[in-house]
Formats: structure tokens, C-alpha cells, sequence
């Protein structure tokens, strides 16, 4: 394990936040979503904070159920047209687009990605998804979204075929000689013919070559078939480890597929999502995670029209993040998620030891990490309740002050269980603002995260080089177009 | 319609931005930028200079196909930016003025399309325009997995049902759909968010859009074409027409056709735009514009009636230039769109510049102060959206209630645990 390695730092935009209820909050801008300066000023601070890139997630599909659960995803802007307006407000974040392979063309997306990268600079990267929302497949006139394998074989095919679209012009094809009149050198600018299961392609794209030679791309990595698609395309990866010793092996796993397809392993660089939950100590962060808590709106909550929950109509099951939503959001529901049943308990019971030992692996788990959240103990203190606010806000949170977060991120990167971090907070703005002012300075001080850019790319933020033209690396496999006006 | 006052009728303008010029040899004209198509600061300039002569819009071509020929008949068209990605770093660097993008629904969906513009008319403040294309480009379809490029019939069926949809997702979240209360922890009222439940001869769509209402209710809609389909689609659904140059006396046949047309769909004549395409070389006398006009044109690769139209309709067009053109001094320029604009064959201009910044500016300068000498320009933006300069007011949500008939109102949440 090197000692001077360095934390690479995502943020990961959610309007409202990663907590359910965190637009509810006090500190918390609760309608700015479609406020682009809201936006502007949000990826300021994340560019002041030195970040490597600021990124903008995606959806296809939507459905109201989704303000008890992540208010972000409800309404959005969409992100290609949000990162363009973003690059003229910025000058060296990166700026992430999630695009999805399933509801939309190669062509359209090589061009995207590469306008976007031509707009920034050299700031663009595309993350790749396949959907996450079955929903989609009724906006899309699709009779349905298609399994994993049918969605990665697409995928598979449609990322390799925009990388070598945007190889389609070489880099030195325009010419521009008002003196000669030659504007382009058409040796240098080559079709594909590409003919795949999925797709026919003629090219060329009409853009030049991104300044990046290639976008970033990035992928999330989680099951199998993604993991096989991040080994071979990804240049970051998220992968979904909630602990250290998990993370190791997902490391290890990804990195052995990327040596195995001949990648350097090195350059897939593994940045898990965290939510730090940051106050100014830890007895702070603490009191703060019971008061997000608190606005967190349970089904014995929720009066529709005098109905309980059940009079409210759910639409397909959507994500796992929506496993916890409203229906789901009671002890019935948790001792599904427990293995044992505590729907006889009240949810200000104290959690028994001898109970825990009944739960599943899972469900011990997800009592421990009750604990580590709240700070309270098993058989003194902890509630159900407790258990119940940690099923409903899942995801890889840390509580602390800027001494325990800084000590969590710089455990798992020396243990090599990952090359960084896509930040996300609980609520928008004081949280951000929270993990910049306390967080990145208690980094700095220990020589884990870069005080000035060093670059102006993207690709030089993440230390990855820019890459060689797949097409004419690999001996021509596109047709020049005017072969008769090819240069020496 | 607000419109302007009573006898008082004012020019709509907007310039068709092509980064090398409209010219096929405009890139080599001295002060060109030739290597403009990808510096978005050059971009963002240009629509700057344009929006402090108040034009209406700035108007961002597209197509899905290339072939490096172009370069000869058209090199902006040949390789650029894409519209979108553009337009939003236009957005950024402006406040006022429209902001046109173009797509082909061909090789479009709806529910992508939907999002990319209305996001834009959000992030631009109620300024985004949708150029409805239908695909001059056969070849597209090969970059679309496609066998072929359908003919014009099932283009149009498509491209109706398309906008149909589209105009329906735009619509499927109320203006007032968010509550967004913390006290009682309700985001959104479900009564106010709509799917569309669309099921069509080519379109199955549910919705319902995952963005609020565009700040416009419907963004602009823009479209051209000379076919019998490609009129009835812009006389039903467009705000504003592009039309080729052509005689004053073409123009005035097809303005009167397209009115009447629309007028067949409930629609007033100041409800559709029609605004020919002009391009101008300018200069303060005559004997200089003409001057300028022979060295671009000796600036040509190859004789002009030797130049490649592989390209299609556009290489034809910069061939035909003269015919939809205008050389001049301002005043003979500003005769010429006077003629056109008060008899009856044009509503504005969508301004063509054979050489970029030069001509915009000559344009700017010498043409625009003439134009409002004469009262036929504004001198400032009555507005803010790009429907304000059109004079079209907001439309209605297809899905709102009567105000008189009352919601059943957002579900009722208890307050806060306090532990």
C-alpha cells in the first residue's frame, strides 16, 4: 500500500439530497431544483472545494411516490442541457452525464458526449446506466424494459460503438487553410460500417474528435454484467461496498476483470458513494441525524383523504431505493427486512440482544448500523425506531465531525478499498457546505486531497492518460473516406 | 395575442448561426473565423451581438448524417456542436433572446425529446424553440440502424403524432404541482400530476415527464417546408414558419397559403410567424457590398456551377444564393425587406450571414438602426420569453380544472415525531 496516495472526490448532485426527508430540514432549500442558478452556485462550491468532478444522475420514468422517498428524482432537469449551461458557469469540476443505452441511440449519444466535451473543454464524461426504472418502458413504447442480459448486450455493444464514433475523426483532420481553401484532410476522417446485434452504423460522427480523445465514462458496477462492462469500459467505477472488507473484494474482483480483457488495472479508478453527515464534532453529526430523522414521514403518518397508505395507489415496484417507501415504512416491513417478526413491539422498544440473534445477517446488520448511526447501543438505548429510520435512509451514510469522517475515508483508501469517494449530502446546502469547510480542510492537513488543480481536464484530475485512436491504433479498422486526398 | 400597438406592426428577426457562414467560401473571408464551430465563446459572442440588436432568436441548425464533401458547399454544416449542449451554453451566456434548436423526430423519442426541451426552456428562462425537421438527410438513416429513410408520408404521420405526444408531456405536471411544505412534509399534489396514457398508431407513452412545466406552458415551435404535409403540420402546430427566399411574388402565394391554413385550425394570422430566409451583404455604399460579394465568391474552391451538390438542398441553396439574397447599402437592403414585410410575403427575416462576425455586424450596424428609423424594429425587448417577442400569450394546461371546479387537495400528513 503506497502512503502518498491521494483521495480523487466526486459530488454526486441530488437537489434535495440523499436523505428522504432532508428538504424538510431547516437549512434546507426545498424548491430550487429548476433554479439554475441554485445549481450554478451548488457546483461552485464544489469546483472552489477542488473536486474532481461534479456529477448529474438520470431517470426515465417517474411517479409521485418518490417524494416520500427521494424527492430529486421526481423532477429534474435533464442533464446534458444542465452540464452545458454548468460549463459556461465553471472552469475545471468535471461534469458527469448519465445517459441510459437502453432508451436511446448510439449516435445521438456520441454526439452529446462529445459537443459536451468540445463545450467544457475537456471536462465531459458519460455515465453509462441501462435503467434502473422499469417504468421507463411505458414512456419509451416498449412492451417491457428488458432483463439485465438483454440490457447489458445492448449496452456492451453501444459503448464500444460511441467510443469509436468519437474516433471517427482523427485528430489533425481539419485543416482550415483559408489560404489554399483545404478546410479537411479526408484521409484523416473515417466511416465505420458497424454491423452488430443491436445496431447498424455508418458514420462518421459529425463532430470532431473530443478534446479528451475520449469522455470519461463511468458505470456503477454492481451486478455481474455490469461489473464485465466496468472491467472493460469504465474509467471510474462506483460499486456499491458498504464496509471495508466487502470493498476489498469488489476491488480486487474488478481490477482482475480489467487485467483479464488487458487494461492496466490501475487506471479503473473505484470511488464508492458516502454521505457524510457532517457536524462541527460528532455529539453534533449525532443530534443532527436524529432531528433528519424525525422528518422522516412513517406510514402511520400519512393520512390520504382519511385512507392509509394502502389507499394510495404504488405503480410497479420501482428501484431498491424505493423498497423503502411509503407501505414499507413500518414494523411489518422491518421484520421482512429483520428475518424475525417485532410487529408486536412498539417502535420506542429498546432492541433486545437476544432479539437481534433471531435477525438475519442482513438484518444484524442493518442493526448495527442503527447503532453506528445514532450512537446508541443494543439492549440500552437503541430503538426500533432507530432500526426503522436506517432501512428507510439506506445507502453508505457516515456520521461524525470532521475528525471521524476524515479518519473513515482515509481508512478505506489506505486499505485499498477504493480510490476515493462520490460524495453526496443529506440536504442541500448546509451539509455541502459542512463537508467542504470541515471535512476537506481536516483531508488537506493530512496530505489526502489536492489543494489546487493540477490539470484542466477531467482525464488529468483522475491521473488517466488521454487515449490512442481505436481506430487508427488498431490498423484501420474504419474506411477512409477520400483516400485519394490522404496526406503523406 | 398581446401584440404590439394598433398600427404598429414590427419585424420578427433571427439569425441562422452557421459558425463558417452561410457562403461556402465565408470561412475564407478576411476576419472570418474559420475555426469557430467548436468555441463556444465565439458562439456565445455571436448570439450576443445579436441580442443586443434585440433579434428574436438565434437559430442552431442540425443534421444526423455527414460526408466530408460538404466541406466544398458547406463546411458549418459539415461538422459543428451539437444543438442542445449548445444552446443550454448559449442560455448561460444571455437573457433575452429565443434560442432555436433543431431535431428530426425521425430518429428522435418523444420522451427524450420532451425532457432535453423543456429542460431548456427552463434553464433558459422561457426561451427555447424546437426547429421541427423531418429529415432532408436520406442517409441518416444508416447512423440510426435503419434500413431506410421513410418517405414523406410516414414521416409526417410520425412526425404528427410525435408533436402530439410531445405537447402532451409538457402539459402533465400543473404549474402549481409542487406544495413543496416542509411543515406538513408534502412535496408534490398528486392531483396535479397527469399521466398522459398515450397509446397511438406509433407511440406508446405514459408519462408522465419527470421535469415541471416549461416556464413557456409549450415551447416555441418552429418548422419549414414547401410540401402539402410540411404545410399543414406547421399551419396546425408551428409558431413560427421558415420559408424559403425565393420572388416576392412565391412568397406572397405561399404567406396566404399558410394563413389560410391556419386559419382552418382556429388560428388568427398573427399566430404564425412567417419569416423567409434573407441573406444580406451590406455595406455603406453599394459599390462596397458588391465588392464584398465578388471576393467571396472568388473565394470559391471551384467555379460556382461546378461545385459538388452531393450535399443536397443546401449546396443548392448556396448555389442559388442570388435569388433570396439582398447586396446593397442599408437602404436598399432595408427597401427590399420593407417590400416584403408590408406586401404580404413575410412576417421578419431568418437572417442567413454569408460571413461570420462580418456580415452580423454589418448587419447590426448598418441595417438594424435603419429598420427602426423606419418603425419597423423594436428598440428594446417588451419581454422575456421568446413567446413575449413572438406577442403569443401562455398557453393553457390541457390538464387544469376550471378554477371554478375545485381540487380534492394534497393528502394531509401528521406532524414531526418529537422523540
Amino acid at each position: 500500500m503506497q502512503a502518498d496516495r491521494t483521495l480523487h472526490l466526486g459530488y454526486m448532485y441530488w437537489a434535495n439530497g440523499t436523505h428522504p426527508a432532508g428538504w424538510r430540514h431547516p437549512g434546507a432549500a426545498a424548491d430550487r431544483a429548476f433554479d439554475v442558478d441554485y445549481v450554478v452556485e451548488i457546483a461552485r462550491r464544489v469546483e472552489d472545494a477542488k473536486f474532481d468532478f461534479f456529477f448529474l444522475g438520470d431517470r426515465l420514468a417517474t411517479g409521485t411516490e418518490y417524494q416520500y422517498t427521494n424527492t430529486s428524482v421526481l423532477a429534474r432537469p435533464e442533464p446534458f442541457t444542465l452540464a452545458s449551461y454548468l460549463a459556461t458557469k465553471t472552469s475545471r469540476v468535471g461534469l458527469v452525464v448519465t445517459a441510459n443505452t437502453t432508451y436511446s441511440e448510439p449516435f445521438n449519444v456520441a454526439r452529446l458526449t462529445a459537443s459536451l466535451d468540445h463545450i467544457t473543454a475537456g471536462r465531459a464524461s458519460w455515465n453509462v446506466v441501462t435503467g434502473s426504472d422499469p417504468r421507463a418502458a411505458g414512456n419509451f413504447t416498449r412492451d417491457r424494459h428488458g432483463d439485465a442480459d438483454e440490457r447489458y448486450d445492448r449496452a456492451d455493444e453501444f459503448v464500444s460503438l460511441v467510443r469509436r464514433l468519437w474516433d471517427t475523426w482523427e485528430d489533425g483532420a481539419f485543416i482550415r487553410n483559408k489560404e489554399t481553401g483545404e478546410f479537411v484532410d479526408g484521409a484523416l476522417i473515417h466511416s465505420l460500417d458497424h454491423e452488430g446485434p443491436s445496431f447498424r452504423v455508418r458514420g462518421p460522427l459529425n463532430l470532431s474528435r473530443p478534446p479528451q480523445g475520449h469522455p470519461v465514462v463511468l458505470h456503477a458496477g454492481t451486478s455481474e454484467r455490469s461489473r464485465q462492462l466496468a472491467a472493460r469500459e469504465a474509467d471510474v467505477v462506483f460499486g456499491s461496498a458498504a464496509t471495508v472488507d466487502e470493498a476489498l473484494g469488489y476491488v480486487s474482483d474488478v481490477r482482475a476483470r480489467a487485467a483479464a480483457v488487458g487494461r492496466d488495472p490501475a487506471r479503473l479508478l473505484v470511488l464508492p458513494g458516502l454521505t457524510p453527515l457532517v457536524g462541527a464534532d460528532l455529539e453534533e453529526a449525532r443530534a443532527l441525524h436524529d432531528q433528519l430523522n424525525d422528518l422522516i414521514v412513517l406510514d402511520e403518518d400519512i393520512r390520504f383523504g382519511g385512507a392509509g397508505p394502502e389507499g394510495w395507489p404504488l405503480a410497479e415496484p420501482p428501484g431498491r431505493r424505493e423498497d423503502q417507501g411509503p407501505g414499507r415504512r413500518n414494523l411489518g416491513a422491518l421484520s421482512q427486512r429483520l428475518g424475525f417478526d417485532v410487529t408486536g413491539a412498539a417502535l420506542t422498544d429498546v432492541v433486545d440482544p437476544a432479539g437481534e440473534q433471531h435477525a438475519s445477517a442482513d438484518g444484524r446488520r442493518l442493526i448495527e448500523t442503527a447503532a453506528g448511526r445514532s450512537g446508541r447501543t443494543v439492549g440500552k438505548d437503541l430503538t426500533w425506531r432507530d432500526v426503522l429510520y436506517a432501512h428507510v435512509w439506506g445507502g453508505h451514510v457516515v456520521v461524525g465531525g470532521p475528525v471521524e469522517i476524515a479518519d473513515y475515508m482515509e481508512r478505506w483508501l489506505r486499505a485499498g478499498a477504493c480510490d476515493g469517494f462520490n460524495v453526496q449530502s443529506a440536504f442541500l446546502v448546509g451539509q455541502l457546505d459542512a463537508f467542504t469547510g470541515l471535512v476537506v480542510p481536516e483531508l488537506r492537513n493530512r496530505g489526502l486531497f489536492r489543494a489546487e488543480y493540477s490539470g484542466t481536464t477531467l482525464r488529468e484530475h483522475l491521473g488517466l492518460p488521454r487515449p490512442a485512436n481505436t481506430l487508427t491504433a488498431a490498423g484501420r479498422v474504419g474506411r477512409p473516406i477520400q483516400p485519394e486526398g490522404a496526406r503523406a | 395575442m398581446t401584440g404590439q400597438p394598433a398600427g404598429r406592426r414590427e419585424m420578427h428577426l433571427g439569425l441562422m448561426f452557421w459558425a463558417t457562414g452561410t457562403h461556402a467560401a465565408g470561412w475564407r473571408y478576411p476576419g472570418s473565423r474559420a475555426d469557430g464551430a467548436y468555441d463556444i465563446g465565439f458562439i456565445q459572442d455571436v448570439t450576443r451581438l445579436v441580442e443586443e440588436a434585440k433579434f428574436d432568436f438565434l437559430f442552431l441548425g442540425d443534421r444526423l448524417f455527414t460526408d466530408p464533401a460538404l466541406a466544398k458547399t458547406n463546411p458549418a454544416q459539415m461538422s459543428r456542436l451539437e444543438p442542445f449542449t449548445a444552446a443550454s451554453a448559449i442560455a448561460a451566456a444571455t437573457s433575452k433572446i429565443g434560442i432555436v434548436a433543431t431535431a428530426n423526430p425521425t430518429y428522435y423519442d418523444p420522451y427524450n425529446l420532451a425532457r432535453l426541451l423543456a429542460s431548456l426552456d427552463h434553464l433558459s428562462h422561457g426561451r427555447a424553440s424546437w426547429n421541427l425537421v423531418t429529415g432532408a438527410d436520406a442517409m441518416a438513416a444508416s447512423n440510426f440502424s435503419r434500413a431506410e429513410h421513410w418517405e414523406t408520408e410516414k414521416r409526417y404521420d410520425w412526425a404528427d403524432e410525435f408533436v402530439d405526444v410531445v405537447r402532451a408531456l409538457w402539459d402533465s405536471w400543473e404549474d402549481d404541482a409542487f406544495v413543496r411544505d416542509p411543515r406538513t412534509g408534502v412535496f408534490v399534489d398528486g392531483s396535479k400530476v397527469h399521466p398522459i396514457n398515450h397509446h397511438g398508431r406509433y407511440f406508446d407513452v405514459t408519462g408522465p415527464l419527470n421535469l415541471a412545466r416549461p416556464p413557456q406552458g409549450q415551447v416555441v415551435l418552429l418548422h419549414a417546408g414547401t410540401s402539402d404535409r410540411s404545410r399543414e403540420l406547421g399551419a396546425r402546430e408551428a409558431d413560427v414558419i421558415f420559408a424559403a427566399g425565393g420572388t416576392i411574388e412565391t412568397a406572397r402565394e405561399y404567406y396566404a397559403d399558410v394563413k389560410q391554413r391556419a386559419a382552418a385550425y382556429g388560428r388568427g394570422p398573427d399566430e404564425i410567424h412567417i419569416l423567409p430566409s434573407l441573406s444580406v451583404i451590406v455595406a455603406e455604399t453599394r459599390r462596397e457590398a458588391v465588392a464584398i460579394r465578388d471576393r467571396l465568391d472568388d473565394l470559391l474552391p471551384v467555379a460556382e456551377d461546378r461545385l459538388d451538390v452531393r450535399a443536397g438542398s443546401l449546396g443548392q441553396a448556396t448555389r442559388r444564393r442570388d435569388d433570396w439574397g439582398v447586396t446593397g447599402d442599408p437602404v436598399e437592403v432595408v427597401d427590399h425587406m420593407q417590400e416584403w414585410f408590408e406586401g404580404g410575403a413575410a412576417d421578419g427575416f431568418n437572417l442567413f450571414p454569408p460571413f461570420v462576425p462580418g456580415s452580423v455586424e454589418a448587419f447590426t450596424e448598418l441595417v438594424v438602426p435603419e429598420l427602426r428609423r423606419r418603425g419597423l424594429f423594436r428598440t428594446e425587448y417588451a419581454g422575456s420569453t421568446f413567446r413575449e417577442h413572438l406577442g403569443l400569450v401562455r398557453p393553457q394546461n390541457r390538464f387544469g380544472r376550471p378554477a371554478s371546479e375545485p381540487h380534492a387537495g394534497p393528502p394531509e400528513l401528521a406532524s414531526a415525531h418529537s422523540r
